[in-house]
């Protein structure tokens, strides 16, 4: 679901303002001088907030812990963190979860899989939907309004709602049970073009006109001057594609059925639907279907965070 | 040559043909899979249609089978049953949850960016990962949250196979994922100008009078948004369930969820036709609670 813009009562709804130089770290929100709280409550958040982070990652570290574990020390009635025999107590640290799961499990062919539908789906997605939002936002062109009307109007509607329709049209146009079929139907984002073309607005519009004077065409414009100035912006589109597309289950679910074209979702799905539980796998292979995104997402994470906390999130 | 003025006809019909050209592929798209299948929906809903032999019309049957014939849909009002005490322990679950971390780490002078990142780890795990390291965490016998309950004295019950504990297990995994609700409400909570506080300061009100009578209230937008977009998302949750409990939506179907039921109906038993009505039937659902909620609150405040 994606969803209205903005909470932040002052701020207007629109992705980091823009700066010509992504690489610095411009102070999007400018910091309001903080009230400070007496030290004993600052004291008594900081205890309070380290239990919740514990909570948080517990289950993370549990994951990974479990994923070096030998079978027969997996089922043990007290939880041994680290990997050691349950007998002896020795260290019994083992990568063979890894291997087992990425050959036998079909996880080495899922992580390509996903591998090329990140690779295909995020750039031409950018593009689609930025050609869009740019024009929605700088070029008058008639029934510019309801084009764009429209387009908002999809953000309203519940994709679960359109699912087998849209996996009819799919298999119609020769793309069911194929990575094609994965990534053509969601190549436009209804909710990213709304997006972008709320940043294209904020773009002075000299610019342009300067570049019209030199002769520059629209899609010229569009490449050159537009495209550049937008990096903020399209960098909170990519990450949260990303995110969103790599996590994805239920469409590649819906329209994949040849276990070679799973996903790493997919295919973590199967393994855990397994009739015999086998922890030590099952977490292995959570922790490969999980470490990309968790790994974007620590380098990334101001971007993230203040962009999502500024854009709302699409869920 | 190229002599004219901007803004003349030329550059006019140039612009024209630029904007309808650049927004070609989007609309295109968006016309082969939103558009078309938004009318196919509601088309194949009144058919009987099992995606092989083509669509033969039957009126409303769909929607008075699905509703009404218990015989042929036994677990239908089941799963709204499901679905709906879900919407009504999660969203409570992560919202608190949310709102509590927001407000301790707004306090904070040093680590704010530290416990954010922390916390909404959870949010950024696929679903699949997340059901996966829960179903083990949950695990009656080896699971870690038994084994902590165990440390404190309390035999934890077997959390998703006994049907009365599976959907409040299912919100405390949302709990868990409270960061959107955290990020978002620590956005509010910047938001709020600080001589309101001050003001209250000077007039002797203590920290919790503060709380109730500016922070709260003064977040009722981001609270009315957060419980908007959570409700529709808990409306359509499927990805947890469905690697939790797979076809069999656990044990006496607890974790039936409305999606859940729709996907297995569609896809495991062939009925694409009840299975539109179903999406129908949530569409419309969606609108209304989205509506609902709308009215419900007055529009006091401009978001």
């Amino acid at each position: 679901m994606s969803a209205a813009k903005t909470v932040d009562a002052g701020a207007p709804a629109v992705v980091p303002a823009p700066s010509a130089d992504a690489g610095t770290r411009t102070p999007v929100r400018r910091r309001r001088r903080r009230r400070n709280a007496p030290i004993p409550l600052r004291l008594t958040a900081h205890v309070l907030l380290i239990g919740g982070a514990v909570v948080a990652l517990a289950p993370f570290v549990w994951m990974v812990a479990t994923s070096f574990k030998q079978p027969q020390d997996v089922f043990t009635p007290t939880p041994h963190l680290l990997p050691t025999d349950a007998r002896t107590g020795q260290w019994a640290g083992t990568f063979a979860n890894y291997l087992q799961v990425l050959d036998l499990g079909g996880f080495a062919v899922a992580l390509l899989n996903s591998v090329i539908v990140a690779v295909v789906l995020i750039p031409g997605k950018l593009l689609l939907d930025a050609l869009a939002a740019y024009a929605f936002a700088r070029i008058p062109f008639p029934g510019r309004n309801a084009l764009f009307l429209v387009v908002l109007a999809t953000i309203m509607v519940p994709g679960i709602a359109l699912l087998i329709p849209k996996v009819f049209v799919t298999q119609e146009l020769g793309m069911g049970d194929s990575l094609t079929g994965v990534i053509v139907p969601s190549l436009v984002s209804a909710f990213d073009i709304f997006l972008l073309r709320q940043f294209f607005l904020t773009l002075p519009g000299e610019l342009e006109e300067a570049a019209t004077i030199d002769g520059a065409g629209r899609l010229r414009i569009f490449w050159s001057v537009a495209l550049p100035l937008a990096k903020p912006a399209l960098a909170v589109v990519t990450i949260t594609s990303f995110i969103f597309h790599w996590n994805e289950l239920l469409w590649p679910l819906v329209i994949l059925s040849d276990q070679d074209k799973y996903t790493l979702p997919l295919a973590l799905q199967a393994l855990a639907a397994g009739r015999v539980a086998q922890p030590h796998l099952v977490m292995a292979g959570a922790v490969i279907a999980v470490m990309p995104v968790v790994g974007i997402f620590l380098v990334f994470q101001r971007r993230i965070l203040d962009g999502i906390q500024l854009t709302g999130l699409k869920s | 040559m190229n002599g004219v003025r901007p803004g003349s006809r030329h550059r006019r019909r140039r612009d024209a043909l630029a904007g309808l050209a650049f927004t070609a592929p989007a609309m295109l798209h968006t016309l082969v899979f939103m558009l078309v299948p938004a009318g196919a929906a509601l088309y194949f809903s009144f058919t009987e249609w099992d995606m092989i032999s083509p669509a033969r019309w039957v009126g409303l049957r769909n929607y008075r089978e699905i509703l009404f014939d218990s015989d042929l849909y036994p677990d239908f009002w089941k799963s709204i049953r499901v679905t709906a005490l879900y919407a009504l322990l999660s969203v409570p679950a992560s919202l608190v949850t949310g709102f509590v971390q927001a407000y301790l780490i707004d306090l904070l002078r040093r680590g704010q960016a530290f416990y954010r990142l922390v916390l909404y780890l959870p949010v950024i795990t696929a679903e699949a990962a997340v059901a996966a390291i829960w179903k083990w965490l949950y695990d009656p016998r080896f699971g870690l949250v038994n084994a902590g309950l165990g440390v404190l004295g309390v035999r934890g019950p077997d959390w998703l196979g006994t049907p009365g504990v599976v959907v409040p297990a299912l919100a405390l995994i949302a709990a868990w994922q409270s960061g959107t609700a955290m990020l978002i409400f620590l956005a509010g909570l910047k938001g709020i100008p600080r001589t309101y506080y001050e003001a209250a300061e000077v007039d002797g009100a203590n920290r919790w009078q503060q709380l109730g009578r500016i922070t709260l209230p003064l977040l009722r937008p981001t609270t009315f948004y957060l419980v908007v977009t959570g409700v529709i998302a808990a409306l359509q949750v499927f990805g947890i369930v469905y690697v939790l409990f797979g076809g069999n939506a656990g044990p006496e179907r607890s974790g039936l969820s409305y999606v859940l039921h729709l996907y297995l109906f569609g896809y495991r038993n062939g009925a694409m036709g009840a299975a539109s009505a179903m999406s129908v039937v949530l569409f419309v659902t969606v609108l209304l609670v989205t509506v609902a909620q709308f009215r419900l609150i007055p529009r006091q405040y401009e978001g």
